[in-house]
């Protein structure tokens, strides 16, 4: 996928010539949906699963919260973990001595969500093994026609081998996370694709550098994405299978460059999911379910 | 064989020999018509005979046979643009008679009688054909000022486009990878420079291109929209000639010699695209970035005597990026075919030809060698096919033959290096063997009526050395999961298919200017075009039909109605309904990846397509001011278990509406004017009704899955443009060169046609846990006003 953006991307600089304006669009009503959106994982701190509800397209507004839900999980070996709702929607589960994180590698975890009018919704996933982050390093790079002069930050770390891993490589700068659809960084063992069969070598480059801010001027420019006394924190998130091809999906339905890339764009479709309704099984749901193994490291960019 | 092909062949044969019982002793005229001017072959010549009032064409190649029984003829042979040439002939024998026939504007000294115009349009067979001749695409105003014989070929009735600067073309609801390309009869696999914004065919060096949308002859096969029959110049024979020009985008130049007067000749044209030496020096920043894209078309032809020819033709084209000296991008066509024309006796015409043809495509990524990623991929093919045409008597002209191809599929030779570690992830190569034999006959069943029946056989065995997967069930829509690898060995067959492919067209005619004809014709494609894109794009991938993927099969039927009014048939008229059924067509699951996926046919999905359609066209051919009028309204459907809940939804290239306007003026001797107008449907598109979050990432729902379930704004542009010949005398004396300048304006009144329109987040980076803003944002490809202008030159 990466390649074609990166022509793409090549392609609009050179014919920047197709024109763009946001526009008024009416769209047809639909009923809401219950939206799950649960990505936990081991890391020794509060973790949370949102219940919202789906709302039209052009609602610009945060989305109504679903409250009064049970929500547990409940792993292999019999243990369950209590969701409990903090805010309205905001279901959290507080590390406690006896049980300081949650989750282990290789456990089998069933999500249970019980609605407050009855309907119940449930998912399961394993808890894979990560990659451990080795390192991370910063490079000068001069400028170039398309880019600024700018520090580039890369993230050394190894696939585990064997066929199969997947992984999802979150970027945090200054202690924000990079969480916009084009900084979303995947990766299928060491690479992009399954398949591909890049296992146990270090990650390829184009995913070692998916942890630089993706930030435009007023003028569209790239703003250099790291500079001297900024901080970034890279963590490996271990994904299911299902979610690296959720997650791909998401990418293609989110990240729109526009412009002449439009001419290879893929028809907008709904995502998969890994929650399904246990009663009523009529009504839709979406959203996604994954626990994770973290690891990570942090560096400050200095002179 | 099956029962059925018995069955037909013994029809066939009693025809044939019922129209030879009727038939006494038979004489034959025959020849090869040229253009007097440049000895080029006229093709499609009408050869009438007024006695019997019946007549032939001229072949691709200028030949023309009819066979009589002895006596005295007047013969006319009629060629649009040409002057008439009526010839009274005494036929006791076979004869030959090669003929020149002059361009209406050029100067003849023979004392020419002028015959009344026989109309193919009305009186041959064909149906849902469409021909363009160079002369009319060069008049057509033109994207950035380069006469594209592709764009020009929109202008059609029922051709359509994905949408500006998409590659290819859609006929009468067939998909880009539907259509047979043949440029001198080799296959082209990509048709496109700039990913769709320019076709790879020189204009130059371009002679004649004639579009099947239906009633496609036996003769061909392998797609099963529609065949386009590209035929380049066979350079000019009588003198040494250069054509040439400067546009916006390319400069070209065309030499044409003789090699041998009237025996041997060559063109050679070349184009090339000058944007990055422009840029170079104002853009110095850019350092090793190159943008550029060329072709080269050449041909050469010998006549041996005078039954035998051998022409030899070749392309090679390519575009160019390249970002620095580690990362680029590059794609392109080569072809060649060699032709042997052979007259084995005045009756008997025969054509062989072999060609090679490659079309492949490079990537290179990466920061150094340490770093990188290389990727290539081609398919070639090598044909070779042994065609006859055996002009039985004046009311039978059958046609038989065959056509033998092998490809080598490379779907990725592909290698990655991580820090240092190497990791190669080629695909294995995949081989086929398509072939096929015809056989059809021409046959004028009386004066009014006559019909074109014929058959073709085809056959495509996916040999090894190969893997083959095997993949069990699941849910529709969704990726099916590998069961079983099966290992072949070198020429082993994994798996082979088969296919009857009837044909049929008849004509049967009310008076002398009009007509209606009928045609039906099965097509079946074994090799497909693999694109989950909007258009399709250079790392588009073909794939042969395998043990997962079946060949896909279309019928077609048309009837129409055709109409000639005006003196001299000043004006042609048909009206065209048509109805395709496809099955086997190739879509993709959501996410499906299809780039380097060895898994690739767990990801595909098979489905069934329908259009149908109404096409008017209204052609005035002579005066000052002439051009078309063509409208089409159609329906284009595909039902795929797994998309839009398996019920039926259009394609992105259906058009409810397509109404295409071109009219050509001359003012005066040195200005011509020319204009174009379009207006079609919007495209249908698929619009989301909710929003979610799921990790600080708004994502677009369809609540009830839809595909395609709503319609852009319709499309409408003008296209304007001025030519403007050179000064035919200088000082007094007339010039030896000819040139002229082109000034052309493409979407004149600026309109900003929507592409797409497409929906995601604001750009802002968002806290998360805030509220994420979404917007609808509309794409013009083209939104506004494009002057251009060229310069071209002749001598």
């Amino acid at each position: 996928m990466n390649i074609r953006m990166l022509i793409y991307i090549f392609v609009i600089s050179i014919l920047s010539g197709a024109c763009e304006d946001t526009i008024d669009v009416d769209l047809d009503k639909a009923d809401p949906v219950l939206v799950v959106d649960a990505w936990i994982n081991d890391k020794p701190e509060d973790q949370v699963i949102r219940l919202t509800m789906s709302q039209p397209y052009f609602e610009q507004s945060l989305p109504p919260e679903v409250s009064g839900a049970t929500v547990t999980v409940k792993d292999n070996e019999g243990k369950i973990y209590s969701f409990m709702e903090h805010d309205a929607g905001k279901y959290v589960w507080t590390p406690t001595a006896v049980n300081p994180t949650l989750g282990k590698i290789g456990n089998v975890y069933t999500l249970n969500i019980q609605l407050q009018d009855g309907d119940s919704y449930l998912s399961a996933t394993t808890m894979n093994r990560t990659a451990q982050v080795d390192s991370i390093s910063f490079t000068y790079e001069e400028e170039t026609p398309f880019f600024p002069e700018s520090y580039l930050a890369e993230v050394w770390a190894r696939d585990q081998v064997g066929v199969g891993d997947s992984y999802w490589i979150r970027a945090y700068k200054n202690g924000v996370l990079l969480n916009k659809p084009q900084e979303v960084n995947l990766a299928f063992d060491a690479a992009f694709t399954e398949g591909s069969n890049f296992d146990g070598i270090t990650f390829i480059e184009p995913i070692r550098r998916g942890i630089n801010p993706v930030d435009l001027d007023e003028d569209d420019d790239f703003i250099p994405p790291y500079d001297l006394g900024d901080s970034i924190y890279v963590e490996i998130h271990s994904i299911s299978n299902e979610a690296f091809y959720f997650l791909t999906e998401v990418v293609i339905q989110t990240d729109r460059p526009g412009g002449f890339s439009e001419l290879f764009a893929q028809p907008l479709a709904n995502v998969p999911t890994n929650i399904y309704a246990t009663e009523n099984t009529g009504k839709g749901v979406v959203g996604f379910f994954n626990v994770a193994a973290v690891s990570g490291k942090g560096k400050k960019l200095k002179e | 064989m099956p029962k059925r092909t018995f069955r037909f062949l013994a029809i066939f044969v009693l025809l044939c020999s019922v129209s030879s019982l009727i038939a006494q002793q038979k004489v034959t005229l025959s020849g090869y018509i040229k253009d007097a001017d440049d000895g080029e072959a006229l093709i499609g010549a009408t050869v009438f005979v007024r006695e019997t009032k019946s007549g032939s064409a001229s072949n691709v190649y200028g030949f023309y046979s009819v066979t009589l029984p002895p006596g005295k003829y007047i013969i006319e042979f009629t060629y649009v643009g040409y002057q008439p040439i009526v010839k009274q002939v005494e036929l006791i024998k076979n004869q030959r008679l090669n003929l020149e026939m002059a361009g209406e504007s050029q100067q003849l000294e023979e004392v020419v009688i002028s015959g009344e115009r026989v109309d193919a349009n009305v009186t041959s067979t064909e149906m849902s054909t469409n021909k363009l001749d160079i002369q009319t695409i060069r008049k057509l105003p033109a994207f950035l000022g380069e006469v594209d014989v592709l764009k020009s070929i929109q202008l059609l009735p029922g051709v359509s486009t994905v949408g500006e600067g998409a590659a290819g073309f859609n006929v009468r609801g067939g998909g880009v990878g539907q259509n047979l390309i043949l440029l001198d009869e080799a296959p082209v696999y990509n048709s496109s420079h700039l990913f769709g914004f320019f076709s790879v065919f020189n204009p130059d060096a371009v002679k004649d291109t004639k579009l099947y949308k239906g009633a496609i002859p036996a003769q061909h096969g392998g797609r099963i929209a529609s065949l386009l029959d590209v035929r380049t110049k066979e350079g000019n024979s009588k003198r040494f000639e250069a054509n040439g020009g400067i546009g916006t985008v390319f400069s070209r130049l065309a030499l044409e010699a003789p090699i041998v007067k009237d025996k041997s000749s060559f063109i050679l044209a070349g184009r090339r695209s000058y944007i990055d030496i422009l840029a170079r020096p104002f853009l110095q920043d850019l350092g090793d970035v190159g943008l550029n894209f060329y072709d080269l078309t050449m041909k050469t032809n010998y006549d041996f005597d005078k039954n035998n020819r051998l022409y030899l033709s070749g392309y090679f084209g390519r575009d160019v990026f390249e970002f620095d000296e580690n990362q680029g991008f590059n794609w392109g066509s080569k072809t060649a075919s060699l032709r042997w024309n052979h007259v084995f006796n005045a009756r008997l015409f025969s054509n062989f030809t072999a060609v090679y043809s490659k079309y492949d495509y490079q990537l290179e990524f990466g920061e150094d060698a340490r770093d990188k990623f290389t990727w290539d991929s081609d398919v070639t093919n090598y044909m070779f096919k042994p065609e006859f045409t055996y002009f039985v008597n004046n009311y039978n002209e059958v046609s038989f033959g065959g056509s033998f191809i092998y490809y080598t599929f490379e779907p990725a030779n592909a290698v990655g290096v991580s820090a240092g570690e190497r990791i190669d992830f080629s695909l294995d190569k995949k081989y086929n063997l398509e072939s096929a034999v015809y056989l059809s006959n021409k046959h004028e069943l009386s004066d009014r009526f006559s019909a074109e029946y014929g058959l073709r056989y085809s056959m495509f065995r996916y040999l090894g050395p190969g893997v083959a997967y095997e993949y069990g069930d699941a849910e529709p829509g969704e990726r099916k999961p590998m069961t079983g690898v099966k290992n072949y060995d070198r020429w082993e067959t994994i798996q082979t298919y088969s296919n009857l492919e009837p044909r049929f067209s008849f004509k049967y005619q009310f008076n002398a200017s009009s007509s209606i004809k009928g045609s039906y014709n099965r097509m079946s494609q074994y090799i497909h075009l693999v694109s989950n894109t909007t258009a399709s794009n250079p790392l588009d991938v073909w794939v042969p039909s395998s043990n997962n993927l079946k060949p896909q099969i279309g019928d077609q039927f048309a009837l129409g109605y055709f109409r000639n009014f005006g003196e001299g048939n000043d004006y042609e008229a048909s009206v065209e309904v048509y109805t395709r059924l496809a099955k086997h067509q190739v879509d993709y699951i959501d996410g499906a990846d299809i780039l380097i996926n060895e898994y690739l046919e767990g990801d595909l999905l098979s489905g069934d397509g329908r259009a149908y359609g109404l096409e008017l066209y209204l052609k005035k051919n002579v005066g000052n001011l002439n051009g078309w009028v063509s409208y089409t309204l159609g329906r284009t459907e595909l039902q795929v278990e797994g998309i839009n809940d398996g019920k039926w939804y259009p394609t992105r290239y259906d058009q409810t509406h397509n109404l295409k306007v071109a009219a050509f003026y001359d003012l005066n001797e040195r200005i011509s004017l020319s204009g174009n107008f379009t207006f079609v449907t919007g495209t249908p598109t698929t619009f989301p009704t909710s929003r979610y979050v799921v990790q600080d990432i708004l994502i677009p729902y369809i609540s009830d899955e839809g595909r395609n379930n709503i319609r852009l704004e319709s499309y409408h542009r003008l296209d304007l443009s001025l030519r403007l010949e050179g000064k035919k005398m200088k000082k007094g004396k007339e010039r030896k060169n000819e040139d002229y300048w082109v000034f052309s304006f493409y979407n004149v009144y600026g309109r900003k046609n929507p592409f797409s329109i497409y929906f995601s987040q604001d750009e802002d980076r968002v806290m998360s846990g805030e509220a994420i803003n979404t917007e609808a944002t509309r794409v013009a490809i083209v939104g506004t006003i494009i002057p251009s202008i060229s310069y071209n030159f002749k001598f």
